[in-house]
Parts: structure tokens; C-alpha cells; sequence
């Protein structure tokens, strides 16, 4: 592979094929960062005025994808600087702690070695169950969950003990991942607008949202992906950028490994490709299946999984859903009030109590299939 | 530790562990709770019209088999006053309809209902063993899928009767939306997730076969139940898949819903609704009326895919080719998009750097195209339904698919069908004919 030559520039040894066009590192380094600042137009210099910073939300997680998209960005607002004097947006990055929910094997001190490295930025840490604490006009439905789920009827119970309860409640791999994600989420975006950040920049890959389409559609929870997959307003008061769309997950995972000064020591140990996929259906998740699927459909047929994203993000969210009832734990718009899983075709049943307790509790479809003890107490008790 | 008591009569052994939800039951408590939840999604869709003759598409496998069955019992039961009969496509596969088949003539006689069997030779002039051998196994399930289809509509015109059912079960269906998630066909998705369809009329022609009714009563059945009742009912079918593999985008999904099955149970009814719900944010759908109307009825599919055969083992075919094609369309649009900004400067003057005048055309074309999808939510073309100019059958082009593939069939095989005008050449064709067929 190292004899061809580089496909753009001709001149150096290709580093590796990229699409089928054989590259070479400088040329392959400046492919990922054209596709992801093409998708950063809307920030650009002249779209900020001059004496109002724009502030966008960075979440990372310290795996391949955030990391580089922090990099790629640094870069980015540095160019800015020097072409213009200042830049079109500021970056605060966030890292949610959920070790106390999820055994992960996380390195020590990588946010402040991120902060070393990239200084320009704001850096901040909020453990989950912060999603508890602070102060939302959406805080409320979820104390309000937590609390009629009846797992410990003493109201003062501290963040970490009401988040301890809830997980404690949940009876599946797939329930914990999927709440765990759910609320970290929810954080990121009280945080957001805490910090007075108009939008969140997401490190998804094209990968991971085809990942994402297919399992959230696996979880009944396909009435949400137009606000999952697609750039823009999102159903929160913040807007939702992906500008990492237009990039494989294979192909960050390449850039990692070549870049110079090396990224990896910003990453944490469980990336996902040393990741055991553990076959026992006990552990596994609806998100390790999807991830093990498109791992091997990105290895043949990327335009595929470039295409799965592309044809998701032409679903139009329902007409009128800003207006519509919220869920209590996700917060997206659920059309029609047809919260819980009873009342529909699939639901086979055909007694009405179930559906008006469940309806009451204000959980959507996805969420009822996580959090099923919510309906279950009310029918016993009922 | 004694035994597990039914989780629903309290009384019996439980011996039965209920793939859709995993409480446990005694075999009464399961084949009851099965037929009622058949009944249920019967009467909340209104399926059925009293005195309505409704055929039953028959394969002698166990969807069709249990529907037969079931639709029997309930149609006695709660008396729904409606006429069944069977219907069977024989699609000239040797070794699997013809054993199939027997089953369904016995099905016939079991459940007392008039049994009817259409040939593909006698419909299009191929058996699909004819088929495969001209091309080859690759694809051939298209072909396969498109003529059952028609063949379906067709039969149902010769019987007199305005409604098949068919077998499809909630396995298939939820098959098909991941399916077509990752085929990128959006308009397909919202259609398949549909439980009635219909093809509607073009035409005033009462007789036309382009007014037939589809229903799947199985929607939400699991096809693990479905077996488990067959097995506990002990019904007559012949469980055999078909020979032929099913092509790789079907396969695929197949084989992710069997493992979704497995890590959550409920997962193969959440794709359903994900697929129910997302059908109503597909751009253009329901368009007419706001989105506010469910109860407009989609038009029913011109192709359905292949057959639902369940192993994945070829993993070529469809997806490599759909590959090459958006490899390509990606390349076009990069360099097409390249073209449109140059182009603002040198007014017109298109030279593209890879090679000349057509190349530039193709890619500048594909660019906007590109260009449009920039924009988000572009709305997918709608299809106008029309009639195929050959056989009249409900289409979106001028010559629906079946004829299309007929006739690609029927150029490479020299046939008395081959219309020639000038008598010396009819003579020659005369004796190649035949040649070929002696």
C-alpha cells in the first residue's frame, strides 16, 4: 500500500486508502478536516458579531470521535483567529461523569490534559446524576418520575441516591444503556443553556448515527429520530450539530493513529474496537448489536452507511410538535399524547385501565420499554 | 421446587414460555391468548366486512397455514359471516412447492375451504426453476417477488374476490423496515408498514385486477408463536425454506432482528411502531391532508421484495451493487459541487480535471442533485399510480415491473411469441423455433 503514490498531491507514498483513493497523511488529514468544517458554515466569522461571542456546547466523552472532533475544531478557530483577529464561536467542553452508573475503564486526569493541550477553551466536569440538581423547568418531570416509580418514598434524598435508585430499577443491560445515554443528554443540554450555549456539537460519525438509526428504531423509538440524526433545532431550545456526519468511524480511527503529535493518550482505554463483544444476550445491549453490525457493513459498504444517515435526516419532525407534551425522562414531543406502550395496533390488549395509568405517567413508547416498572406498580397497586 | 402455575388461569402447568413477553403459560392459556390477540387486531381494524369472500394466500407453510387456521376458528367463533377460500401461487420450484403444495390440498380438505392453484408457467410462461436458469440465482428472488405479487391480484380477479390475507407476521414487517432503512427507500417504508393496502382501481373495469384488497391479520404475531401454535395445534404444514437464498439487504435484517429478539424480546413489536411512526414522518406522506388523516389507505406495493426465506449466508448481490452505485454518485457530486464553484469564474467554461465534456455533464447534474440535499428535508418525488400499458396491472411507470422483467426474460429465449412482420422471416424464425424446441 505504502509503494502508491498519494491520489491529491502526487507526491508523497499513500499512508492509506480512503474511499478507494489511496492517501497520504497530510492529504488525508486535510479530507477529515474539509469535511468537517463544511459543516461548521454556520459558524463562521461573519455570521457572530463582534462584540457577542457565540458559545456552542462540546461534549466529550475522551473516545476517538470527540477527541478529534476537539482537535479539528481547535484547529479550526485557530485559522479563524489568523485570518480575521478573532473567531465566529467559543467552545466549552463538557465531560459528563457516569462512572458511578457504568464500569468503564477511564484514565485519569484526561480533561486537564486536554486543557493542556488545547488551552483556548472552557473546560468543565458534571457528574450524571447533576441531572438531578439542577434547576430546569423540565427538572421537575423527572423528580416527579423518580418519586411515583415509588422506589423510596423519602423526599430528600440527595442526586446521587435518587440516580442510584432509578438505575436500580432498570432490569436490562439494554434499560441501563439506554437511560444512561437518555440522561446524559438531558445534562448536556441543561447545561447548555446553563452556560448560555446556543447549540451542543455532537462527535457522532457517519457511523454511529446509522448505528443510532437502526437502534433507536430497535428500541420503539423512532418517532424521535428526526431530531436525532438531523442537523438543527432540536426539540430543546438548543440547536444539534453533527459535524463529524460526513466521517467514518473507521476513518477517525485511522486518523487517530496517525496523527502527530499522537491523540491517544486523550482517548481512554475502552475504545471500542478492544471492546469484547461479549454473546452473552445477558450483557449485550441494543447499542453493541448495532455497533457490531455497521463495524462489519462500514467495512465493505460505507456508501451504504453514508446513505442510511443521508435518507433518516430527510424525516420531518410532526407538524405542531414544539406545542406537544413532553416525556417525563427523554423530553421529546410525543404526538398525539400516545405515551406508554398500550393503545396502539401491536397492543394486544384490550383493557382501558392500563392505558389511562400508563398515559399518566408520561413516558413515551421508548422509554415505558426501559422504565416498565412505572406502569407495573400503578397495575398491581390498581 | 414445584411447578410454575400459568400466569394467566392460575390452575394449569406452565409449559409454554411466551417469546413476545416471556410470562409463562399452559397450552390452553397460550393458544387462547393467541387467537384473541388475532381477533383484537381483526376488530380494531376493521378488517373484515360481513359477507365479504375473502381468499387466503396459501403457501402450506406455517404463516399461512396458522392464519387459514385461525381464521377458521375465529370467523366461527365470533362469527364474523365472511367466505374463505384458499389461494395458491405455484411458482415452479421443484422439490419445494411441489411438497408444499400437497400440504395446502390437504389444508383444503382439513378445513373445509375451496382451494385454487395459479401456476407461473400458466400466468407468465416461466416456472421460476426456468427462471433461475436463465438468471441464475443472483436477482432471481425479485423476480420471484414481483410475479407473486400480481399473480396474487390476478388469481383473486379469477375468483370473484376483492380481499387476499396474507401471512406476513410481525418478523416480516419489522424485517422490512430495517430493510428499507437501510436501502434509503423512505416511500417504501411508509407503504409496507401499512396492515391494509390496496391496489387501487385505474380503471372503471370492475373486473380489473388492479382493485384488490391486502391484509396481514398476522402483523403483530411473532413468528416464534406462530410455530409454537402450529406445534401445539398440531397443524398440517411443510416446513421448508426456499432453496433459493434471499438477497443480501433482506438477509441482513433478518439476521439483526433475531439477534434484537434475543438481547430484548419485545424488540421486534418496537420496530413496528418505530416503523408505524416514522411512515408519518416521511415527507409527502399524507400530504393531501395535512398528516391529520390515518385513514387513508396506502397503495399497495408494485414489488414486495423477495419471499422471506430466512438465511443470510449470500452477502453480496444487492448491497455490493448498491455500493458501487452511491460510491459513485459521491465522487460525481464532489467533483460535480468542485464544477459549480469554478464555474462562477469562468463563465461557462467547463473543464473538469479528470476528463472531458460528457464527464463534466454527468457530474454537474449529479451536483445540483447533491447541491439540493444540502438543503434539508427535500421531499422524494411522488410516484403517480397509473396503469402498465401491457397488462393493465397497477404501476408507476409506463410497463409495470413484471413485464419489464418479462421481457428480459422472453428476448433471450427464442419463442413463438416474437411477432415478425415479413413472411421470409417469419419462416426462418419458423424453423429456428423449431430447432430449438424439438
Amino acid at each position: 500500500m505504502t509503494d502508491q503514490p498519494c491520489m491529491r498531491c502526487k507526491e508523497n507514498a499513500a499512508a492509506l486508502v480512503v474511499r478507494t483513493e489511496p492517501l497520504c497523511r497530510k492529504c488525508f488529514t486535510k479530507y477529515v478536516h474539509t469535511k468537517v468544517i463544511k459543516r461548521m458554515e454556520t459558524f463562521r466569522v461573519r455570521n457572530s458579531a463582534p462584540d457577542q461571542q457565540r458559545k456552542i456546547l462540546l461534549p466529550i466523552s475522551f473516545g476517538v470521535s470527540s477527541v478529534i472532533l476537539l482537535h479539528v475544531l481547535d484547529h479550526h478557530l485557530k485559522n479563524q483567529k489568523a485570518k480575521t483577529g478573532r473567531t465566529g464561536y467559543v467552545l466549552i467542553v463538557l465531560f459528563v461523569d457516569t462512572s458511578s452508573v457504568e464500569c468503564l475503564a477511564q484514565r485519569e486526569n484526561l480533561l486537564s490534559q486536554c486543557q493542556e493541550r488545547y488551552p483556548d477553551h472552557k473546560y468543565a466536569s458534571a457528574p450524571l446524576h447533576d441531572v438531578f440538581s439542577i434547576q430546569s423547568p423540565e427538572h421537575k418531570s423527572l423528580l416527579g418520575l423518580v418519586s411515583e416509580m415509588d422506589l423510596e418514598p423519602e423526599a430528600d434524598r440527595t442526586a446521587t441516591e435518587q440516580l442510584s435508585a432509578l438505575m436500580k430499577s432498570l432490569t436490562s443491560a439494554t434499560a441501563r444503556a439506554d437511560v444512561i445515554s437518555t440522561l446524559r443528554t438531558r445534562l448536556i443540554v441543561q447545561y447548555a443553556k446553563l452556560t448560555g450555549c446556543e447549540g451542543v456539537l455532537w462527535g457522532d460519525s457517519t457511523t454511529r448515527l446509522a448505528e443510532k438509526t437502526l437502534a433507536e428504531t430497535a428500541k420503539g423509538r423512532g418517532f424521535s429520530l428526526p431530531w436525532q440524526i438531523a442537523d438543527g433545532a432540536s426539540p430543546f431550545g438548543v440547536t444539534f450539530n453533527y459535524p463529524l456526519r460526513d466521517v467514518l468511524k473507521k476513518e477517525l480511527v485511522a486518523y487517530a493513529e496517525l496523527s502527530e503529535p499522537t491523540l491517544l493518550p486523550l482517548f481512554n482505554d475502552s475504545s471500542s474496537n478492544t471492546q469484547q463483544p461479549s454473546m452473552s444476550s445477558k450483557n449485550t445491549t441494543i447499542d453493541n448489536l448495532m455497533e457490531q453490525y455497521f463495524e462489519s457493513v462500514e467495512e465493505n459498504f460505507p456508501s451504504i452507511v453514508s446513505n442510511v444517515v443521508r435518507t433518516t435526516s430527510r424525516l420531518e419532525p410532526s407538524q405542531g410538535s414544539a406545542s406537544e407534551s413532553r416525556c417525563k425522562l427523554c423530553s421529546m414531543p410525543v404526538s398525539d399524547g400516545r405515551f406508554g406502550i398500550h393503545g396502539w395496533g401491536g397492543d394486544q390488549q384490550d383493557g382501558l385501565e392500563n392505558l389511562s395509568a400508563e398515559r399518566s405517567h408520561g413516558l413515551c413508547y421508548g422509554c415505558t420499554r426501559s422504565i416498565p416498572q412505572a406502569a407495573a406498580s400503578r397495575n398491581l397497586s390498581g | 421446587m414445584p411447578p410454575t402455575p400459568c400466569a394467566i388461569c392460575r390452575t394449569n402447568r406452565a409449559l409454554i414460555l411466551r417469546p413476545k413477553d416471556h410470562s409463562k403459560l399452559c397450552k390452553e392459556c397460550f393458544i387462547n391468548v393467541f387467537e384473541t390477540e388475532i381477533h383484537h387486531t381483526v376488530t380494531t381494524n376493521n378488517l373484515f366486512n360481513r359477507g365479504e369472500k375473502i381468499a387466503i394466500g396459501a403457501s402450506g407453510g406455517k404463516d399461512s397455514t396458522v392464519l387459514a387456521s385461525v381464521l377458521k376458528t375465529l370467523n366461527e367463533r365470533y362469527d364474523y359471516g365472511v367466505e374463505l377460500i384458499l389461494l395458491s401461487i405455484d411458482e415452479g420450484i421443484k422439490g419445494y412447492r411441489d411438497d408444499s403444495l400437497e400440504t395446502v390440498k390437504r389444508n383444503a380438505k382439513q378445513y373445509d375451504m375451496p382451494l385454487t392453484i395459479l401456476g407461473y408457467d400458466e400466468l407468465y410462461g416461466w416456472t421460476m426453476d426456468q427462471v433461475v436458469e436463465q438468471v441464475g440465482k443472483k436477482g432471481n428472488c425479485t423476480y420471484c417477488g414481483v410475479f407473486r405479487r400480481q399473480a396474487l391480484d390476478r388469481g383473486a380477479v379469477r375468483l370473484g374476490v376483492k380481499h387476499v390475507v396474507t401471512g406476513h407476521n410481525a418478523d416480516d414487517v419489522a424485517e422490512t423496515v430495517l430493510m428499507n432503512l437501510l436501502r434509503g427507500d423512505l416511500p417504501r417504508l411508509s407503504r409496507t408498514t401499512s396492515i391494509v393496502t390496496s391496489t387501487p382501481s385505474a380503471s372503471n373495469d370492475p373486473n380489473s385486477h388492479t382493485n384488490i384488497k391486502r391484509s396481514k391479520p398476522l402483523k403483530y404475531a411473532y413468528e416464534k408463536e406462530i410455530v409454537l401454535y402450529a406445534h401445539h395445534k398440531n397443524l398440517d404444514y411443510f416446513s421448508t425454506e426456499c432453496i433459493y437464498s434471499p438477497e443480501a439487504f433482506r438477509g441482513s435484517a433478518r439476521a439483526l432482528i433475531k439477534n434484537l429478539e434475543r438481547v430484548r424480546p419485545s424488540a421486534i413489536l418496537d420496530v413496528v411502531r418505530s416503523g408505524e411512526d416514522m411512515a408519518k414522518l416521511v415527507p409527502g406522506a399524507d400530504e393531501s391532508c395535512g398528516g391529520a388523516c390515518s385513514s387513508q389507505v396506502p397503495a399497495a406495493e408494485e414489488e414486495e421484495g423477495g419471499c422471506g426465506s430466512s438465511n443470510g449466508r449470500n452477502a453480496g448481490g444487492k448491497m455490493a451493487s448498491m455500493e458501487a452505485h452511491l460510491a459513485q454518485n459521491e465522487v460525481a457530486a464532489e467533483n460535480g459541487l468542485e464544477i459549480e464553484i469554478t464555474m462562477n469564474g469562468v463563465n461557462g467554461q467547463r473543464h473538469n480535471r479528470q476528463d472531458g465534456g460528457t464527464a463534466s455533464v454527468v457530474n454537474g447534474k449529479k451536483g445540483r442533485a447533491k447541491g439540493q440535499a444540502f438543503t434539508p428535508r427535500k421531499a422524494p418525488k411522488q410516484q403517480v399510480m397509473g396503469q402498465c400499458k401491457r397488462c393493465g396491472y397497477l404501476s408507476s411507470q409506463e410497463i409495470c415491473k413484471a413485464c419489464v422483467l418479462l421481457e428480459s426474460l422472453n428476448k433471450n429465449r427464442p419463442k413463438n411469441h416474437i411477432e415478425v412482420s415479413s413472411h421470409m422471416q417469419e419462416e426462418t424464425n419458423g424453423e429456428v423455433h423449431n430447432v430449438t424446441r424439438g
